[in-house]
């Protein structure tokens, strides 16, 4: 059997598997904080969304998340739940930002949306679902000062690799 | 940066220390003991109830104020749990080791105490419960 694949299809794939080798790359490095890691592999995203859309960009992110748990051995273990409800919660904002009227956001701006969107859906599932203690507020802070650190930076790397300026398309 | 992205930038740098001043502010939050549901005042750290836990019975808190003794029954018997100065103890049971007995008064907020064989067990609950577990 012969699955007809597009070339929009191909892209993707390229592109995700992109994304895998520098979420997989990333999992090697420690973290000074269970849930805070650069997130290098949403700069892929980001220029995803910049350069073919939203949907390349989200099917970009589900594929990574996907992907990169199989192969890390973290598939639906909850290191994956978290990793999946952060990447459909950025996703999700991304969607809305892509429609803002006018010029709209930059790389700047949308990952850093998606950062901040990422660490609070990943805060609050694991919250209701893992440790659902309210001392864990303590920490949400902390972390959002993290994604903010880490989405301007991402932000940064996706506006130096794409330089066009232009609104996003869904 | 567009300006969407300087908007952004600014809120976020503003509202960040809003969230540090929200979750960091000692008494923002309640992180009273969930279990019992139970909110205390100013005096934390001292316990204010009692949590009496039968066998197949829902857990029953009561306050530490007036002395007295409480007859509480279990499979074997009825145990007798006394109450006197904010402090809580098994009085008696008839159970055979009388491990509870022995573990004598409890008076901090956290503490417990256990009769295994009669399925009984007591905990003093506070808003801050100085430790949560503790091995002997």
């Amino acid at each position: 059997m012969q699955i007809q694949t597009t070339a929009e299809d191909q892209r993707i794939a390229w592109l995700a598997a992109l994304a895998i080798t520098i979420h997989i790359l990333e999992s090697a490095f420690p973290s000074p904080l269970p849930g805070v890691k650069p997130g290098l592999a949403n700069v892929i995203t980001i220029v995803v969304l910049m350069e073919f859309g939203w949907r390349s960009a989200a099917w970009v992110s589900l594929l990574r998340v996907l992907c990169g748990s199989l192969l890390l051995g973290t598939f639906l273990t909850p290191t994956f739940l978290l990793s999946l409800s952060g990447a459909v919660c950025s996703i999700g904002i991304l969607w809305l930002a892509c429609r803002l009227p006018g010029r709209g956001f930059g790389p700047v701006g949308f990952s850093l949306l998606a950062a901040l969107a990422h660490m609070t859906g990943q805060f609050t599932i694991a919250w209701l679902l893992f440790i659902p203690h309210p001392a864990l507020w303590r920490l949400f802070p902390v972390l959002l000062t993290a994604a903010l650190l880490f989405g301007t930076v991402s932000g940064i790397i996706a506006g130096g690799i794409s330089n066009r300026q232009q609104q996003c398309t869904t | 940066m567009t300006r969407a992205d300087r908007v952004l930038m600014a809120i976020v740098l503003c509202s960040l220390p809003l969230l540090y001043l929200h979750f960091w502010t000692p008494g923002a939050a309640d992180y009273s003991d969930s279990a019992g549901g139970v909110t205390q005042g100013a005096d934390a750290g001292t316990a204010t109830v009692l949590r009496i836990q039968s066998a197949g019975t829902a857990a029953n808190t009561t306050p530490l104020a007036p002395d007295r003794q409480i007859q509480v029954p279990g499979p074997m018997g009825e145990s007798t749990i006394e109450i006197r100065a904010g402090q809580a103890r098994f009085l008696e049971s008839p159970c055979p080791g009388k491990v509870c007995v022995h573990s004598g008064w409890l008076s901090e907020a956290g503490q417990l105490a256990a009769c295994l064989p009669n399925r009984i067990s007591i905990q003093l609950l506070g808003s801050r419960p100085r430790f949560d577990a503790i091995n002997f």
